[in-house]
């Protein structure tokens, strides 16, 4: 494995996403798009309880949205080449940090839209922002593993029928941790919330670059 | 070692025999009196034992995943797939029979409140998700390889559900949980022991037994394919 080659690849993703746009402004329209929707649906107030769980569908769609295409190009013209100059390991690598990356600054820029919207609900910052994180990194790993199944198959829809349920899970995690955000709780039962979440993407980490090889091979 | 066991027949005399000692003795046999539970408390040796084969059988789906990733041999998806098919109707019938037991005590067939009720549904969602997975492949490699892919993530996820979800949740209905008694407390004289523990292996021996059944008639639907 070679660090270099990761962060090339890194590289090489965020200045093909910079050097064509349209995919980065149509999320940024759907985000805020989204949020004013709710901002009128709720007439601009909204419990904290519900503040999350439109905060969490939002983030969800504009992930799978944008996690959805990353093996688009890959699958039609360069799978081979890239079979050959890359090993397997390092492509998923270099492709679960940027996507991580990319649900992270999406999560922001909700954040931030939400908050100009119905003031800042969060009482825990630095959990909530720890939650993003985690969430983003989890979501990410699921998502980017199960892009590859339905690259190879070029069914879309399939993500959202795979993905949906087998993020279940992480999602109740991060449900459960963003509403520790809000109130004052005992401080080991959120660290046992944020230690179930931090395993849980560990796991589908290693998951992912174990098997990845296999869903690369022909 | 699962198609060596398939081909024993000790286990299955076994299970017959278990299965009726669950279904004759489990209507038989003394019950701790309980306000609201009352008879009901028997469909423990049906609904409890339900999750323990779903689970057996979502095992097996997930070794033979892996073995099929790891020596590509078609007959190990076989078993992989129908020992999930299988699981998946325990599963179905482990919620069903959960939805019974709580419209007799909770009162209602679904309680929100019910963290593990959630759960098994959301398990059982995603255990559909994979045979859509496989309906959307022609080629049988590509089928094979990417469901047993899924299949280790569905464990995961199934093993996460079950099993932290609702033991980090602190609303729950179900005995064991939630602050609730199990029903250990209950079960003075070991009497819906001597049930419950059997029936678990009785359950648990069907569903391994139709499994195999399933994976026979798939071999042969594929010979017969081969021969047309």
């Amino acid at each position: 494995m070679n660090v270099g080659r990761i962060l090339w690849l890194v590289k090489k993703e965020a200045a093909l996403e910079w050097r064509n746009r349209s995919a980065l402004t149509s999320m940024l329209v759907y985000v805020i798009g989204a949020s004013f929707i709710v901002y009128y649906a709720f007439e601009g107030h909204i419990t904290f309880q519900v503040w999350s769980a439109i905060f969490w569908i939002i983030a969800l769609f504009s992930a799978i949205n944008t996690i959805g295409k990353t093996f688009d190009k890959e699958v039609t013209q360069r799978f081979y080449y890239l079979r050959t100059v890359i090993p397997p390991v390092e492509l998923i690598l270099s492709k679960l940090i940027y996507n991580a990356f990319l649900v992270f600054i999406f999560e922001l820029v909700i954040f931030a839209e939400m908050s100009l919207f119905f003031g800042i609900q969060v009482e825990n910052t630095p959990i909530f922002l720890l939650t993003l994180l985690l969430g983003g990194v989890g979501i990410s790993n699921l998502f980017t593993l199960f892009a590859t199944i339905t690259a190879r198959t070029g069914n879309v829809v399939l993500l959202s029928v795979l993905g949906f349920p087998i993020i279940l899970p992480l999602l109740l995690l991060i449900l459960r941790l963003t509403g520790l955000s809000d109130v004052e709780v005992l401080a080991d039962d959120r660290w046992s919330n944020v230690g179930a979440v931090a395993a849980l993407d560990a796991i589908t980490l290693v998951l992912s670059v174990v098997l990845f090889p296999y869903l690369w091979s022909e | 070692m699962y198609e060596k066991f398939a081909h024993q027949t000790w286990w299955k005399i076994a299970t017959i025999i278990l299965v009726l000692y669950t279904c004759l003795y489990g209507f038989l046999v003394n019950i701790p009196e309980l306000a609201i539970l009352e008879e009901s408390i028997r469909n423990l040796f049906f609904h409890v034992p339900m999750w323990f084969a779903m689970m057996l059988l979502m095992f097996i789906n997930l070794v033979y995943g892996i073995k099929y990733l790891s020596n590509g041999n078609a007959r190990n998806d076989v078993i992989a797939s129908r020992s999930a098919a299988i699981g998946l109707i325990m599963g179905i019938l482990g919620i069903l029979t959960g939805s019974v037991w709580a419209k007799v005590t909770w009162g209602a067939w679904w309680v929100f409140a019910e963290v593990k009720l959630n759960a098994s549904a959301a398990a059982i969602l995603v255990y559909s998700a994979y045979f859509i997975l496989r309906g959307s492949f022609t080629d049988d490699e590509m089928k094979a390889k990417f469901s047993a892919v899924y299949s280790v993530f569905a464990f995961v996820m199934f093993m996460v559900l079950i099993n932290v979800i609702p033991r980090i949740a602190e609303s729950s209905l179900h005995p064991g949980n939630g602050g609730n008694p199990g029903f250990n407390a209950y079960d003075l004289d070991s009497n819906l022991r001597s049930v419950f523990y059997p029936a678990v292996l009785a359950w648990m021996g069907i569903g391994l037994w139709l499994s195999t059944q399933l994976v026979r008639l798939t071999h042969i639907q594929r010979k017969l394919d081969d021969i047309a």
